[in-house]
């Protein structure tokens, strides 16, 4: 018997190991798309929690890692985007400090917790795009679809994320 | 005449025409500024394709499994396929016992008060099960089978009572918290609490009789902890609501609430 086999059948052992196979790339997604650690621990809480419950909508079309990937990406798109409005301005702040004006380029490699750090530090909108285009490989079609926005607005923010990133990284020579 | 910052952007991600990408190639050559601009994006792209996949603190998953116990002793079993929609699409379910963030962003006076109970209840590990074991160290040299029988019994009786005694003061400190500012919730949001707790106390009272009646019974021990941490978790949600409430988060209130909703379902 397949393991979601198994988890239909009640083996809470079989979703474990589900959840071991999964849970790292997951909450990586849900850690960037959210900004925070914390807001992904709890994000991947509630989307192993709804996979438990929503397992009987897994068709098996594409493999559970597909589906896992899907429920978790909408569940952090709902997450960011009942959180947009209320960091709207937040977001405005931000982008009246972010002037970068040139200065020596940085000569050793970008140290990844650097980046993972910076990118945590994106404003709201950009963040999410350029987790979408950046890290997750979606093209910007696909981006626009997703965040419900245009396909020429992904590329700005994909473009002021970088921006932003470039700037954020300068400060941590 | 430079190109814009877009249009480098666009040449370091390799997203220009032949055409474009020459002409840039070209200007490059010449200018370092702009040269210099290419070289960091890139550098950026080269670092963000190597970042790497986090691993997920380790107290997710006992959370989870926690969760979805609670499911199953309502009644709840993975749903079926043909018995929900093909669309994974999500609602805010919240996770028993799960510290959210967002209630982390507290007001200052109910973070310090939260935190002080909570502190009781980390510090505590109680665990049904081990307490043979302890007795039995303790007293090797018990000659009566049945005299290690009953000091195993008032051992795991005191341990039991502790455990009890701090969940009840965790729970007590939380309830005051809640009590004093459940003004801040609508009717309907206090009561939905109010029906959750009142189940959760009825499973309480249900677990200690158990225990009356069969006080070495593991099940029953393990049942009464877990209702304590049940109980615990439903009233960090409505402390987490209540700050959501009173900054005026409406959104970040219709996911807790939405949580609440489901587990009093």
């Amino acid at each position: 018997m397949d393991l979601v086999a198994r988890v239909r059948a009640g083996d809470l052992d079989a979703f474990e190991t589900l959840y071991r196979e999964h849970a790292a790339r997951l909450y990586t997604l849900a850690c960037r798309m959210a900004g925070s650690p914390e807001d992904g621990e709890d994000l991947l809480q509630e989307i192993f929690l709804q996979a438990y419950r929503k397992l009987g909508s897994f068709k098996g079309d594409a493999s559970i890692g597909t589906w896992l990937y899907r429920l978790a990406l909408n569940h952090c798109l709902d997450y960011v985007r009942s959180r947009r409005a209320k960091m709207n301005k937040l977001t405005e702040t931000l982008d009246a400090e972010s002037s970068f004006e040139p200065t020596a380029r940085r000569e050793t490699p970008i140290a990844r917790m650097d980046l993972e750090r910076a990118v945590e530090r994106l404003p709201e909108g950009c963040r999410e795009a350029f987790v979408l285009h950046d890290v997750e490989g979606f093209d910007h079609r696909e981006v626009a679809d997703l965040l419900g926005i245009a396909e020429g607005t992904s590329k700005s923010q994909v473009f002021k994320a970088r921006m932003k990133l470039r700037g954020f990284l300068r400060g941590q020579r | 005449m430079h190109p814009t910052e877009e249009v480098l952007n666009a040449y370091a991600d390799g997203s220009l025409t032949a055409s474009e990408a020459a002409d840039i190639e070209q200007h490059l050559g010449a200018c370092l500024s702009c040269r210099q601009l290419v070289d960091e994006l890139r550098d950026i792209l080269r670092a963000t394709s190597d970042l790497e996949l986090r691993e997920p603190p380790v107290r997710v998953w006992p959370r989870i499994e926690r969760a979805i116990q609670l499911d199953r002793q309502d009644g709840a079993q993975p749903v079926q396929p043909g018995d929900a929609g093909t669309s994974p699409r999500l609602t805010g379910a919240r996770v028993p016992g799960a510290t959210s963030a967002r209630s982390r962003v507290v007001l200052a006076g109910l973070a310090a008060a939260a935190a002080l109970v909570l502190a009781t209840v980390v510090g505590l590990r109680y665990l049904p099960g081990r307490h043979s074991d302890t007795a039995g160290s303790r007293s090797p040299i018990e000659s009566s089978a049945q005299a290690s029988a009953n000091g195993a019994a008032q051992a795991v009786e005191s341990e039991l009572r502790q455990a009890e005694a701090h969940y009840e003061n965790a729970i007590k400190g939380l309830e005051q918290i809640a009590n004093a500012e459940q003004g801040a919730l609508d009717p309907r949001t206090a009561a939905t609490l109010q029906k959750n707790l009142a189940v959760i106390d009825q499973a309480i009272s249900e677990s200690r009789a158990a225990l009356r009646s069969q006080p070495a019974s593991e099940p029953a021990q393990a049942s009464l902890i877990e209702n304590f941490k049940t109980k615990i978790g439903l009233l960090q949600d409505t402390v987490a609501l209540i700050n959501e409430m009173r900054k005026g988060n409406e959104a970040g209130a219709a996911r807790i609430v939405s949580g609440l909703k489901e587990k009093g379902n």
